[in-house]
């Protein structure tokens, strides 16, 4: 099993009374809530952190796409995983992902991921997203029923820009290119290839069909999201498609302390800023982003868990009103000393049959010093204890340079 | 049910006289609404639902708005019925404009009805895909409470309405996302129809300002506003809306 260090880059200084203000955290975030020069120290602290979950045996280091939002304050992840490329050794880097409709032209993701891959020596997953609603749809402005089209267009375009050995003519319906010749190509012919979603049939088909990885990247953990990733797996047996653990992305945050009684104690807060605070109403469901078969398969996934997660529950802990081990038992949050989290992440990698987690191991406004211990636990007392997970399936979603390295490390120190 | 609709394009048909074609907005077909069946009294009237709306199929073939023109060019060519008198309302005001500016020789007078299309920096129109249902309600009407009267051609269930609904907008939103704007203005002045431009002064999606915009930039057009009434003036003053058209289209 693989572990991938992941945070969204948070903005940890909103006014304690946001929430209450009523107004959105995406689209329309007031721009004066932000403070630049903090932004720098926040941005300073990710790449340390970062670094460290390089030294301390993550296997990826994940960054994602968002825009103008408190939530997530990463425009470019290009930029983060560029910072990130240079000065680790070890990880996959894991930009999961760019997302492709807003590339113009797309040829610019082929650059910047074959940019990434040179400079990180062959160690890049490229991962290719829609893009929220909030991002692609309002904040770029593409019209949500041409989104998908844009996407598989741009899609084309790059795996043809990495793969083709001679320039060549691309007459696209949304982008015509003379010439296309990236210089240089990617290390990795082609990088390993990652598509998030939340639950559409339409992506679970692309995935399936050009066997990348899938990932189910919800921040409300294991009842929300069983049914959809049951589903899932049902649907790639129905269609004959490989049920290697290790094509499965799952993200989860993890509080991990000496006690669970500490555990409490250093994220509690944190936890609840970070759910408090994502307000993504009424930029969450414009018409035309999911088609509506989607829509409803999305529903009926969502009904089938309410035994485990009620609607009001998913309420509540959408308000930061949940007691921190609530959020624990519902699955938002696995949290406690590393036995507890060790055992808790088997089961959960189990149920849902998960190779690839991506750990977030800071939240909301954690303090620095809090998240790196979190980071050291995890890479120390709990990683090395889940390694047998899925040992028996060959992974072809993470870079063979990173899991060389890793096979290196293991020989050196076996597990305890 | 259909993703999106997967049939042939319906049309709403009735009447006799000369060829009244009669372009829907962006969130339904009316159906066979009271305005309509009054136009039939002296008009051949043909109502097509937009390709992707209800259950009309042929959205797939719409790469932009001159696909839309060329697909009501065979509409009337097919019709056989000569040049037709053209009504737009609200999106189908934009497409009506274009298919005038397009294909002069197919619309003997034009009508638009607070029509979308144009876009004007200080009247800038509220985004209708995030409003609220009482938001957007208290935006299209004079009265709101015509909110739950307003026509529509799906007579099913409030949940399937809901999914038809949203089916809708997403048609819409190739054409009016993010701003309802595909260059309008520079063919307005190819129109040669003569053309009255009604607006329903308490209009919250598109402002009364842009009633006079198009008129500026149509060779020979006039406005017209109606009072007591909102983005909908063929529902909510059926009978000044209608006598309006009739005015125009029959002089004298």
């Amino acid at each position: 099993m693989k572990f991938h260090w992941f945070a969204e880059v948070t903005y940890p200084h909103l006014p304690p009374d946001f929430r209450a203000r009523n107004t959105a955290s995406w689209v329309t975030i007031p721009a004066h809530l932000a403070d630049p020069l903090k932004c720098g120290e926040m941005y300073r602290m990710f790449i340390r952190l970062m670094q460290q979950a390089d030294r301390d045996g993550f296997d990826g280091l994940a960054v994602n796409e968002h825009h103008q939002t408190s939530f997530a304050v990463t425009p470019s992840p290009n930029l983060l995983a560029a910072s990130l490329a240079g000065t680790t050794n070890n990880a996959a880097i894991l930009v999961i992902g760019d997302s492709l409709a807003l590339y113009n032209p797309p040829t610019r993701v082929a650059e910047e991921m074959a940019y990434l891959d040179c400079l990180s020596g062959g160690r890049l997953i490229a991962g290719f997203v829609f893009g929220t609603p909030m991002d692609s749809t309002f904040a770029y402005g593409f019209p949500p029923i041409e989104l998908r089209d844009r996407f598989h267009e741009a899609r084309d375009l790059i795996l043809k820009a990495w793969s083709e050995p001679e320039p060549f003519i691309f007459n696209g319906e949304y982008t015509k290119l003379r010439y296309v010749n990236i210089w240089p190509r990617p290390v990795q012919t082609p990088p390993p290839i990652w598509v998030p979603g939340s639950g559409s049939v339409e992506t679970w088909d692309l995935v399936i069909d050009n066997d990348y990885c899938y990932g189910h990247l919800s921040f409300s953990g294991l009842h929300s999201s069983k049914p959809m990733v049951d589903a899932y797996w049902e649907y790639v047996a129905k269609k004959g498609g490989s049920l290697n653990p290790h094509r499965m992305a799952f993200t989860q945050l993890i509080c991990c302390a000496d006690t669970d009684e500490a555990a409490e104690a250093l994220y509690g807060d944190a936890v609840r800023y970070f759910y408090r605070n994502n307000v993504q109403d009424p930029f969450l469901a414009p018409p035309g982003y999911t088609s509506l078969k989607s829509v409803q398969a999305i529903a009926a996934n969502r009904k089938k868990g309410e035994s485990k997660l009620s609607p009001e529950d998913r309420i509540r802990a959408s308000k930061g009103e949940m007691s921190f081990w609530e959020y624990d038992e519902k699955g938002y949050i696995v949290a406690g000393s590393p036995a507890r989290v060790r055992q808790r992440l088997r089961e959960l990698a189990i149920d849902l049959r998960i190779g690839q987690l991506i750990a977030c191991l800071h939240m909301g406004d954690l303090r620095e010093d809090i998240a790196a211990h979190n980071t050291h636990l995890v890479g120390t007392q709990v990683i090395p204890h889940l390694r047998d997970l899925w040992s028996e399936e060959a992974d072809h979603w993470t870079p063979q340079v990173c899991q060389k390295i890793l096979a290196d490390r293991l020989m050196l120190e076996p597990a305890q | 049910m259909n993703e999106r609709g997967q049939g042939e394009q319906r049309v709403w048909e009735g009447g006799k006289g000369a060829p009244l074609l009669y372009l829907h907005g962006f969130e339904q077909h009316p159906g066979g609404a009271g305005f309509l069946r009054l136009l039939a009294e002296n008009h051949a009237v043909r109502a097509p639902e937009f390709p992707g709306y209800g259950e009309s199929g042929g959205f797939e073939r719409l790469r932009d708005v001159t696909d839309v023109v060329l697909t009501y060019r065979r509409l009337i060519e097919d019709w056989g019925a000569g040049p037709v008198d053209l009504i737009g309302h609200c999106l189908g005001g934009m497409f009506a404009a274009e298919i005038a500016a397009f294909c002069p020789h197919l619309v003997r007078r034009l009508v638009l009805v607070n029509a979308y299309g144009l876009w004007l920096d200080a009247h800038p129109m509220p985004d209708p895909f995030v409003m609220t249902p009482d938001a957007l309600a208290k935006a299209k009407f004079h009265d709101p409470g015509w909110a739950a009267r307003e026509p529509n051609v799906f007579a099913g269930s409030p949940a399937d309405a809901a999914i038809v609904r949203t089916g809708n907008l997403a048609i819409a939103t190739k054409f009016m996302w993010p701003v309802a704007d595909r260059g309008l203005a520079r063919r307005l002045p190819f129109i040669h129809a003569p053309t009255l431009v009604l607006h329903g002064v308490s209009d919250g999606l598109v402002p009364l300002p842009h009633a006079a915009a198009f008129a500026r930039l149509i060779p020979d057009a006039r406005v017209q506003t109606i009072a007591g009434a909102g983005h909908l003036p063929m529902v909510e003053t059926e009978e000044k809306f209608v006598s309006a058209v009739e005015r125009f289209l029959t002089p004298g």
